[in-house]
């Protein structure tokens, strides 16, 4: 798993007693969590509880360096064992699904885990990084980020600039997001279960969800 | 400055870049608050003053698929610590456990809400536990002499 010097320290000091980088983690990773529990079709209350257990057994294991230094591939993992569990119980009381009836085989989960953290990991550093921005900055990409964007014509009389500057200013700032610290920390291979993976093969944003 | 590594090529491009932004913000926003809330909360679990027994079996995992099949309604797990062992056994709706080396006390089940309930461990080291405790729960088990040992997150 790559290096990622924020999320280690972030684990340390979640381990040292400190609630804030403990919440920081949560808001990074929530995303995963609920990402992988969406691929097995749970309810809601079963997703609510595999989530429980997830971050349950992560605060019994902030002191475990292996499970800090591969953080995301620790809960990706873990959500997914989660998940198989709450749907192998339900299929107790409901004897009229097979035992293979699971909505993901293994060698499409190992796949598909793959793919979501590495979505995940990209998209924990685009939010750090775009947080991260100058303030015009944000308030610019957020106006152009919200579903749907605001027009030009109502960016440039909120912002009071004129329309013409819009384009390059969104240019500057996705220069800005480009270069930030948080999207630099990215090394060319991932350790993922003890295997190496290039990082290059992976189309951008993979973990295309439903 | 840390390593300069590979975000996908494709970020180069502005276009691509914003869309990726914009998948990152979307999938942030499709957790529901309560859900990131409910994680941030767990952190107050941290730093029980027990001794730690881990999860070292589970019939579920650690079973050959074959024998799995015929013992599907029992499940058995094993937490085991520096000082001594907790086996848990459920089958149907009846959920014993025993202690290695047996001893007198009592356990404690917690469930995510706190503590759910209080049972004796007898001389033998047996203790019932009834009606089974809705998931994820834990045990702690205490003795007159001291000894403090509480098990991994349990879920049936």
């Amino acid at each position: 798993m790559r290096d990622d010097p924020s999320v280690i320290r972030l684990v340390e000091r979640a381990r040292d007693g400190d609630q804030h980088a403990w919440n920081e983690l949560v808001v990074r990773y929530a995303p995963l969590v609920w990402s992988v529990c969406n691929r097995y079709q749970l309810n809601r209350t079963d997703i609510d509880d595999v989530g429980q257990t997830v971050w349950l057994l992560l605060v019994e294991q902030l002191g475990n360096l292996r499970v800090s230094a591969a953080l995301p591939g620790w809960l990706a993992t873990t959500t997914q064992r989660e998940c198989l569990r709450v749907l192998r119980a339900a299929r107790r009381y409901d004897l009229t699904s097979s035992p293979e009836d699971s909505p993901v085989s293994p060698d499409q989960a190992d796949a598909l885990i793959e793919e979501e953290i590495l979505a995940a990991e990209l998209n924990a550093a685009l939010r750090a990084a775009f947080a991260d921005l100058p303030g015009r900055c944000r308030q610019l990409l957020s106006m152009l980020l919200s579903d749907p964007p605001l027009s030009y014509t109502e960016i440039s009389a909120t912002l009071s600039v004129p329309i013409g500057s819009i384009g390059p200013q969104r240019g500057r700032c996705l220069e800005r997001l480009r270069r930030s610290p948080y999207l630099a920390t990215f090394s060319d291979h991932e350790i993922v279960g003890g295997e190496t993976h290039d990082t290059r093969t992976s189309d951008a944003g993979g973990g295309q969800r439903a | 400055m840390p390593e300069v590594g590979s975000v996908p090529e494709s970020w180069a491009d502005d276009d691509q870049l914003f869309a990726a932004l914009k998948e990152a913000v979307r999938a942030a926003r499709a957790v529901p608050p309560e859900f990131v809330e409910a994680g941030k909360s767990a952190y107050a679990w941290r730093n029980i003053d027990a001794e730690l027994a881990s999860l070292t079996y589970d019939s579920t995992r650690d079973l050959v698929p074959s024998v799995r099949a015929e013992t599907a309604s029992i499940r058995a797990l094993t937490f085991t610590s520096a000082h001594l062992i907790i086996e848990l056994e459920v089958s149907g709706e009846s959920l014993h456990g025993q202690v290695v080396p047996a001893g007198e006390g009592t356990i404690e089940i917690q469930t995510r809400e706190g503590v759910a309930a209080t049972v004796g461990v007898d001389s033998l080291g047996w203790f019932p536990i009834h009606p089974i405790p809705a998931s994820p729960f834990r045990l702690r088990y205490h003795t007159s002499d001291g000894t403090d040992v509480l098990t991994g997150w349990i879920t049936l």
